[in-house]
């Protein structure tokens, strides 16, 4: 198992209300499996996904979730933090790439941050042609020197799927990677997931859209906070 | 690796951190301008009240000090001291030679200062003091085309030097302030004007043709009044000491007429019991002359306190010596009655308000400091709380907390210094040209200023009227209110018609002091870092501790 979460609960404070998201949550995710996480709004994929991707903390009183057998509780804050820029790479539903930065250094963000300033100036000419070479797999190799904001919809979340492959995670974490997007454009991102899902890539993607949901070879429905 | 990258991006691809460094620059500018002026005006009125006088002074008042020569000479012997004059320091009455404007004579209560010229240029720089004197090189390029100075007729250096007229009789020196047709102009600088007139006439240049009667009264050992005395002089020159009080109300008279006039001179001592052969009573002794005060100069870097300790073991050691010898003739005052202090001692009811006014503009500034910095700092809160999202995405792609922050400490080290620096040069400009602002600030608006706000309020209606063709609500807001802001400036630029506010003829100091204060513009410049990187440091710091997927839902 890759991916593992067993009995994982989640609660959000919201104030002084006590919003349980997520009970007894647990999930497989075989290497090399496109597993879409499909339910309504509200209730609880997208924090199932944040949880696996290490971006949230589940309730004191959860169950585990390990990835390749490591129990991302045990975690300290630099195991942390390598495991969300090597082991996963994370693809939101608003893109959130960063302004002030081009595409390509958009691209190329998780890899600067596992550089430091030597291996920078040792790896830089490499980094960018394998930022470069990742965008124009994606069809953005014309838009290299773009801000973020002179992009559409579709070429920014094809930025942001660049910039979560680009350490060669094991696992791609997709939270609505077409939620904001036109069927055409969005269908157009699935073909590109697709084809890195044929390479080999673990996929774990989040929709409510029945028709993209259809495109992964498992899917789990979540129902007020428990997978079904 | 991406710390440097997103810092510098941040600094440069956006309006806000050129709106912080201005706002870091102006808060700098502000603390140093302010504190720098502030500063300067109260050493310059505590230095003035130093004004003629020495570091350490000795004072015997009104009986005064026998032997006087002897313990200058024995205090000028100090290794602590440079020099040292002596002065007979009395009141009189002083009846000027033009008369009032309701047409009696003008009579004066002044301080006089009986003076050796020679010591006393040495001790307290006499000769600078004087005001009608030929200007050096330097002076002459500052002075105005119309200073009488210019003219070697005012030019009288060498009678305020010795005292004496022409023809060698005993004359005075006035303080510049005594005669009322010394009309002191914007510049600091003196005219002598006809009283009908009001326009300049050399028939009013005291040092030419200006005569006073000074009345002085002699007062005896036993605290009884002797007969006045009364002697007519003429004004050899006039001083400026550069404080008000003095200038208003002292004159200079050389030391041996002070004496004569006082009583002070030496004097036979003659037998109460025994008589010569004419039958007069015995002269048996001579009373030596008497100085009522010596001033001295400090040799460079000696303290004053260790300089007036070292007197006052000279003085003792002088009376000790007189005061033994069983067959004095005349008594030498007590140590105890013989008041050695410094200047600022002497002085502590003139200092002592300056110094609480200083106490307390430093309390106000540290204020203004505090002020400044909260504006930074909430500057800075804003510009890191809108990039909390951004620190988010950061955490999510596996940066660390201390790469996060260290992306906005550096952000808020470069801001704060760019400011710092931009704020330092901005109020070094300002204090080194203070004087030529205020000297603009003191003139009508000229032309071209307000030919240039009359063009940029027409300008910008133009712009706010492309803005309402445009339908741009926020280029007719701004346009709208840049055309009220030139406008008012217009406005105020017609009516502006000069306005001195440091008159030097009322405040009498006749520049602003311009001198950047190192220390202030070096802990401002420190401080405008500091606030900058905690103002940055904080929020950021709050950030990085959330979980990612909190800061990324940040709107």
């Amino acid at each position: 198992m890759l991916l593992a979460a067993h009995h994982v609960k989640k609660t959000y404070e919201l104030g002084r209300v006590r919003v349980p998201v997520l009970h007894d949550a647990s999930l497989t995710v075989r290497e090399g499996e496109w597993v879409a996480i499909v339910g309504s709004s509200g209730s609880g994929k997208s924090t199932l996904l944040h949880l696996l991707g290490g971006l949230d903390r589940a309730d004191k009183d959860s169950g585990p979730i390990s990835f390749a057998g490591e129990d991302l509780r045990a975690f300290r804050a630099r195991r942390e933090n390598l495991y969300r820029n090597r082991d996963v790479g994370f693809v939101f539903q608003f893109y959130h790439l960063l302004p002030e930065l081009t595409v390509l250094e958009n691209a190329m963000l998780p890899a600067l941050v596992g550089l430091s300033r030597l291996r920078w100036i040792s790896e830089r000419l490499a980094l960018r042609t394998r930022a470069a070479e990742l965008l124009e797999t994606c069809g953005l190799s014309h838009r290299l020197n773009h801000r973020p904001a002179e992009l559409s919809g579709g070429e920014r979340q094809r930025v942001a799927i660049a910039r979560a492959l680009i350490n060669k995670p094991r696992v791609l974490l997709a939270d609505e990677p077409t939620g904001n997007l036109d069927i055409h454009t969005g269908g157009g991102i699935l073909d590109l997931l697709a084809a890195r899902h044929a390479e080999g890539l673990t996929m774990v993607m989040v929709t409510h859209d029945a028709a993209v949901a259809a495109r992964a070879q498992r899917q789990v429905r979540i129902v007020d906070g428990r997978v079904e | 690796m991406y710390a440097p990258l997103l810092a510098n991006r941040y600094l440069t691809s956006r309006i806000i951190p050129f709106i912080a460094v201005a706002a870091v620059a102006l808060c700098v500018a502000l603390v140093i301008i302010v504190v720098s002026v502030m500063s300067g005006f109260l050493e310059m009125v505590r230095s003035s009240g130093k004004s003629l006088t020495g570091d350490v002074v000795v004072s015997r008042p009104i009986t005064g000090i026998p032997d006087y020569l002897e313990l200058v000479t024995r205090i000028e012997a100090l290794p602590e001291a440079a020099a040292a004059s002596p002065l007979v320091e009395t009141f009189g009455l002083l009846q000027m030679q033009y008369g009032n404007s309701d047409g009696g004579k003008q009579i004066e209560m002044v301080e006089v200062w009986g003076i050796d010229p020679a010591s006393l240029d040495r001790v307290a720089q006499y000769r600078d003091k004087l005001y009608w004197c030929a200007p050096s090189a330097s002076e002459l390029s500052t002075l105005a085309e119309d200073d009488p100075r210019r003219d070697a007729f005012y030019q009288r250096d060498e009678a305020g030097m010795s005292l004496q007229t022409a023809d060698g009789k005993d004359g005075v020196v006035l303080g510049i302030e005594l005669s009322p047709f010394n009309h002191r102009e914007r510049d600091g600088s003196y005219r002598t004007l006809n009283p009908g007139s009001r326009q300049h006439d050399a028939g009013y240049f005291m040092p030419n043709a200006g005569a006073v009667t000074l009345t002085l009264v002699p007062v005896t050992d036993g605290g009884s009044l002797g007969g006045e005395k009364k002697r007519r002089f003429s004004v050899v020159n006039e001083f400026q000491s550069g404080l008000y009080q003095i200038d208003a109300n002292r004159i200079l008279v050389p030391i041996g007429v002070a004496q004569e006039m006082l009583r002070l001179n030496e004097a036979p001592i003659v037998s109460r019991e025994q008589v010569d052969a004419e039958g007069r009573p015995l002269v048996i002794g001579t009373s030596p002359a008497r100085a009522t005060t010596i001033v001295v100069r400090a040799e460079d870097g000696v303290d004053l306190l260790v300089l007036r300790e070292a007197v006052r073991r000279v003085y003792a050691e002088f009376w000790r010596e007189r005061a033994m010898d069983p067959k004095r003739l005349f008594e030498t005052p007590e140590p105890d009655s013989v008041d050695i202090s410094t200047w600022e001692e002497r002085l502590a009811d003139f200092i002592g308000p300056v110094e609480k006014e200083r106490e307390l503009m430093r309390t106000l500034f540290s204020i203004v400091y505090l002020v400044c910095a909260g504006l930074v700092l909430a500057i800075f809160w804003a510009i890191v709380q809108e990039k909390t999202r951004d620190i988010g995405i950061l955490r999510a792609v596996g940066a660390s907390r201390t790469g996060v922050l260290w992306i906005f400490l550096r952000y808020g080290v470069l801001i704060g210094i760019a400011g710092s620096l931009v704020g330092v040069l901005l109020a070094w400009i300002v204090v080194s040209r203070i004087n030529d602002i205020h000297e603009m600030l003191g003139a009508p608006a000229p032309l071209w200023l307000k030919s240039a706000a009359g063009l940029a309020v027409i300008f910008s209606i133009g712009m706010t009227v492309r803005g309402v063709r445009r339908a741009s609500a926020l280029h007719v807001v701004l346009w709208s209110f840049a055309t009220i802001g030139f406008l008012l400036v217009g406005v105020a630029l017609l009516l502006h018609q000069g306005f001195l506010v440091w008159d030097p003829s009322v405040y009498y100091f006749s520049t602003i002091p311009s001198k950047l204060d190192l220390v202030t513009a070096a802990t401002t410049m420190l401080g405008g870092v500091v606030f900058s990187v905690v103002g940055a440091a904080i929020p950021a710091a709050r950030a990085a501790d959330t979980d990612p997927v909190q800061s990324l839902r940040y709107e």
